[in-house]
């Protein structure tokens, strides 16, 4: 396991979380996209310090990296 | 905890330490309030006071970089670190928002060792419009569903 990833737990109470919300708020919000709406409920519900990576760095090459 | 979470307690720490009020502004405080973007750098709002002004030495000593202008157009200064960049934005963000008025409507989100104090979703969403660069008119969709999907969860 990397250092940055989440314990298998957490990871399963996370993903436990977003089915449930994601089934719950899916009608009542039907012109959101469902990957797109799955990306918002992770990113609410996934505690912080889970090791979630949101800095782009462009390499020499131009390449993007987190 | 990833790099990139390091980071942003290490900047609310050396803001702290350094005695700089400061509202996290733009993409980070989007993303600390549940919106799945990436971005590549922070941005914090401070006031342009001589006392602020005298201590960004302070918080460029804790950070372990130089505040440098980013435009001859502009007042905010930019601090590169070994993780990522810094920018510090004056008085106001585009949309004419702001100190005062940010901080009555901020957020503050429990990061566990800290507390960032950050802008409402619909202020970032209003200067991302107002700013209307590309990389901020494409952000707009993502930015306002995840400002309907939070009001959902409020209402149930």
């Amino acid at each position: 396991m990397q250092p940055d990833a989440p314990a298998p737990s957490d990871l399963e109470a996370l993903i436990a979380k977003v089915q449930q919300e994601q089934a719950r708020l899916a009608p009542l919000l039907p012109d959101i996209d469902p990957g797109d709406l799955n990306s918002i409920l992770v990113a609410i519900f996934r505690p912080w310090g889970m090791g979630r990576r949101f800095f782009i760095r462009r390499l020499p090459s131009g390449a993007n990296v987190f | 905890m990833s790099s990139d979470e390091a980071f942003v307690l290490e900047v609310l720490a050396a803001l702290r330490d350094s005695g700089v009020e400061a509202i996290v502004v733009g993409s980070v405080a989007a993303l600390l309030q549940g919106a799945p973007l990436t971005t590549d750098d922070m941005d914090v709002l401070i006031r342009d006071t001589p006392a602020n002004r005298s201590k960004l030495k302070d918080l460029e000593q804790r950070l372990g970089g130089k505040a440098i202008a980013l435009s001859p157009l502009s007042s905010a200064v930019r601090i590169t670190t070994h993780q990522a960049h810094l920018d510090i934005l004056f008085d106001e963000i585009p949309g004419g928002l702001g100190f005062q008025g940010l901080r009555a409507r901020s957020a503050r989100v429990d990061l566990g060792d800290a507390v960032a104090v950050v802008a409402s979703l619909e202020d970032i969403i209003a200067s991302k419009e107002a700013a209307g660069r590309p990389k901020d008119l494409a952000q707009l969709p993502v930015l306002r569903d995840t400002l309907r999907v939070l009001r959902a969860l409020k209402k149930s």
